[in-house]
């Protein structure tokens, strides 16, 4: 089957750790620009948009938000476990605007997602929140880049994973301070948790600067469950496999708490509950 | 608007490094890259059968393989403008005073003889492609330390070169690599017994005098079960308007429960092309320790790489890169965990100010029966002005879910809070900002031995302009 690239890391490194570009196959994407979805939301106003991907193809979103305006994002992607899945977000805020996005990426066999948030606008904002879930043979791609060009932005980057099985997940996440983002700040954060020996795990946290004026700073964390957790859950009379699920849970609960769709919430946590007491 | 003025940091002092000699070597290759200067340069190192076959081949990779697709642009590097060997007019000598004179002056004058004396256990010192000056304490010789330039080892210790020469790089590793191996010229040979301790650093120098020439030394070292050794390099070149080529190679072999050190100030000149490689396999409680200080050069692409292959391995890696003006300072590390119980620590701070570039670049991998792998990434940036660029471009790549993996990177200017802070409790702001950049760069000045942490302190030569805007 022809692949195509589908993303790219916005800086080249060594080909030997695969990480540089993401593949997909030609018939997963769409074939036109009619499975664009738009959005603008005007100045000083607020929307909301909420998007759940089930079936198998292509995803693409274009957000704008003008000066002054607000947007609360949740994308969604629970396509069946056989199923492949590309997607692609852009938003652009305008000067003050502001995004807050959650970003649940747990279900396809391959999903290959990048987000793009270009913070134009001085004083713009974005908060993006993602969780990932990569179970059995998953193949997860995600690359997500805020580009910080306005004065006095703010970006933020937060981003929840368990990996179980044999999954095989890249991350890539970049805070791109561009020349003029005087006074801006970026932070990005990736905490992993692994439940499994069969794992592949890669994160790639970049941060790029051509602006002395900001403050970046980017973490990632990468392991096994903490132990002293487990043993405090397990001497409260819980099993090991009820522990380690609720270790799990609590690690997600700052993603999914901000699902405002009840049915959508509890859809999520009953399929993560469902893949972790299988695990 | 208000109009601030920066800190601002002097480019780093290289008239000491600038001084030119003249160019009387005995013999040079002819410019670019055939199999005919191959063969040439290898008929005139009377090379055994052997090597000349490994350059060749070397060859036919390197003119197989393109130019790495990721870092700086290296386009304006014409092989066929290189001139890969050049014969310096001496021979190799034993006692200083046998250098010829214009050489050993150039060495005076960067304090390598003084250093001898005082600080080192043995010196060499290369110049253009040939190893002009060795020399090693008696003590160690009678040991068993084997501290000689590549060309003699290749003689005397055929067996032990054989088997490791381009075993941890092999040519095809990259373009680079393999051009190294097709005209590799030079270097230092070091060989430490079981159970034997250098407590006195070794230094290799190289010196790139000849404008429009390439260095490929190669430096192989190999430390048995329980041996521990501190071996210090320096480079620099004077500067011309034509680029020059450094593509060296390192090769270290850490036995069982040994310790390597190896440290590295490298202040080439601002029209050297600086492709340089260096790995490391570290067996069962071996430790690397890397101390790796760039500031010269006007592109660098080095990233040490530590194969923890032992269990409970471990490397420390502390290395600054300062890019000013004209300079693209591509650096970095890598780890490999091929073990369980290995462990590394990876600490870096970078410096760019005036146009210059620096990136940090760094792979961490974790193999699937490295259980208990733990790693630690530190890197900060520090960026003196608005036109230039900081960028940080790490990778972990983990399998398995016994590891433990940390990395943390921040990046910014001096921060004006800390400045005020220093300026409340009467120091100057030249002082106050010139304390700071000293203390970004102290978790490596202390890791270097005590003459190189006052070069280095010389190198950042700190200036701050007049008056607060």
């Amino acid at each position: 089957m022809a692949e195509k690239i589908y993303s790219e890391i916005p800086m080249r490194t060594w080909r030997w750790l695969g990480v540089n570009e993401a593949r997909v196959e030609e018939s997963v994407l769409a074939p036109d620009m009619a499975a664009v979805q738009s959005l603008f939301v005007p100045a000083g106003e607020s929307r909301e948009l909420t998007v759940v991907y089930r079936q198998e193809g292509e995803g693409r979103l274009d957000v704008k938000v003008a000066e002054g305006g607000s947007l609360k994002l949740t994308v969604v992607q629970l396509l069946p476990d056989d199923r492949q899945y590309a997607g692609q977000v852009e938003v652009e805020l305008a000067k003050g605007a502001s995004l807050e996005a959650v970003a649940v990426e747990v279900g396809a066999a391959k999903a290959v997602s990048k987000m793009q948030v270009f913070l134009k606008g001085d004083e713009s904002r974005a908060d993006v929140h993602v969780l990932y879930f990569g179970h059995e043979a998953r193949k997860l791609d995600m690359n997500y880049v805020l580009v910080q060009e306005g004065r006095q932005t703010e970006a933020n980057l937060n981003v929840y994973g368990a990996l179980s099985g044999q999954a095989d997940k890249i991350f890539r996440g970049t805070l791109d301070f561009r020349r003029g983002s005087k006074g801006s700040k970026g932070y990005e954060k990736e905490q992993v948790i692994v439940l499994s020996g069969k794992v592949r795990n890669r994160s790639v946290p970049l941060m790029l600067s051509g602006e002395d004026a900001v403050e970046g700073h980017h973490a990632v964390s990468i392991g096994k469950m903490d132990e002293n957790k487990l043993f405090y859950l397990m001497s409260r009379g819980l099993d090991m496999a009820e522990a380690r699920r609720l270790v799990v849970e609590a690690a997600f609960n700052p993603v999914l708490d901000r699902i405002g769709d009840e049915e959508l919430y509890r859809e999520l946590d009953d399929y993560i509950k469902e893949r972790l007491a299988d695990e | 608007m208000e109009n601030r003025n920066k800190t601002f940091v002097e480019d780093i002092e290289r008239t000491l490094y600038d001084i030119r000699n003249e160019d009387r070597s005995a013999y040079k290759s002819q410019a670019g890259l055939t199999e005919d200067v191959v063969r040439d340069i290898s008929a005139r190192k009377h090379d055994p059968e052997w090597m000349l076959e490994r350059r060749l081949e070397s060859l036919k990779v390197y003119n197989s393989l393109s130019l790495p697709a990721w870092g700086p642009d290296i386009s304006e590097l014409n092989m066929d403008e290189i001139v890969t060997y050049v014969q310096p007019d001496a021979k190799m000598a034993g006692r200083w005073e046998d250098v010829p004179e214009d050489i050993k002056s150039t060495f005076d004058r960067l304090g390598i003889p003084e250093a001898e004396k005082v600080s080192l256990a043995g010196v060499g010192a290369q110049y253009d492609s040939e190893v002009v000056y060795h020399s090693i304490q008696e003590s160690l010789i009678q040991q068993g330390v084997v501290y000689t330039d590549m060309e003699t080892a290749l003689r005397e210790y055929e067996a032990l070169v054989r088997e490791h020469f381009m075993r941890l790089v092999p040519p095809k590793d990259h373009k680079f690599a393999a051009l190294h191996g097709a005209v590799w010229s030079g270097g230092s040979f070091v060989y430490v017994p079981e159970g034997v301790h250098v407590e006195i650093p070794l230094q290799s120098y190289f010196r790139l005098n000849a404008a429009g020439a390439g260095q490929f030394e190669h430096t192989l070292i190999i430390l048995e079960k329980n041996s521990s050794l501190h071996f210090i390099e320096g480079c620099s070149a004077p500067k011309y308007n034509v680029t020059n080529l450094h593509a060296g190679c390192v090769e270290l072999f850490v036995g069982e429960g040994a310790r390597l050190r190896y440290s590295t100030i490298e202040n080439w000149s601002r029209n050297m092309m600086n492709l340089n490689t260096k790995r490391a396999l570290v067996e069962k409680d071996g430790i690397i320790e890397w101390v790796s200080g760039s500031f010269g050069s006007h592109v660098s692409m080095l990233y040490p790489c530590s194969i923890l292959h032992g269990e409970n391995a471990r490397c420390e890696f502390t290395g600054v890169t300062f890019a000013s003006k004209g300079q693209n300072l591509d650096t970095g590390a890598s780890v490999i965990h091929a073990a369980p119980y290995t462990s590394a620590n990876i600490s870096t701070r970078t410096i760019s100010k005036a146009g210059g570039r620096a990136t940090y670049r760094s792979a961490v991998k974790v193999t699937p029966n490295a259980h208990h792998a733990k790693c630690s990434v530190n890197c900060e940036s520090l960026m003196l002005d608005d036109i230039s660029r900081s960028d940080t471009l790490p990778v972990m790549d983990i399998q398995g879910d016994e590891a433990d993996i940390g990395h943390e990177a921040t990046i910014g200017r001096i921060s004006e809070e800390a400045v005020f802070y220093l300026m409340s409790r009467g120091i100057s702001e030249e002082e106050a900002r010139a304390m700071i950049v000293r203390g970004f760069v102290e978790p490596i000045a202390k890791e270097l031995p005590l003459e190189y942490a006052v070069e280095m302190n010389n190198l950042i030569n700190i200036e701050l302009e007049g008056t607060m805007g």
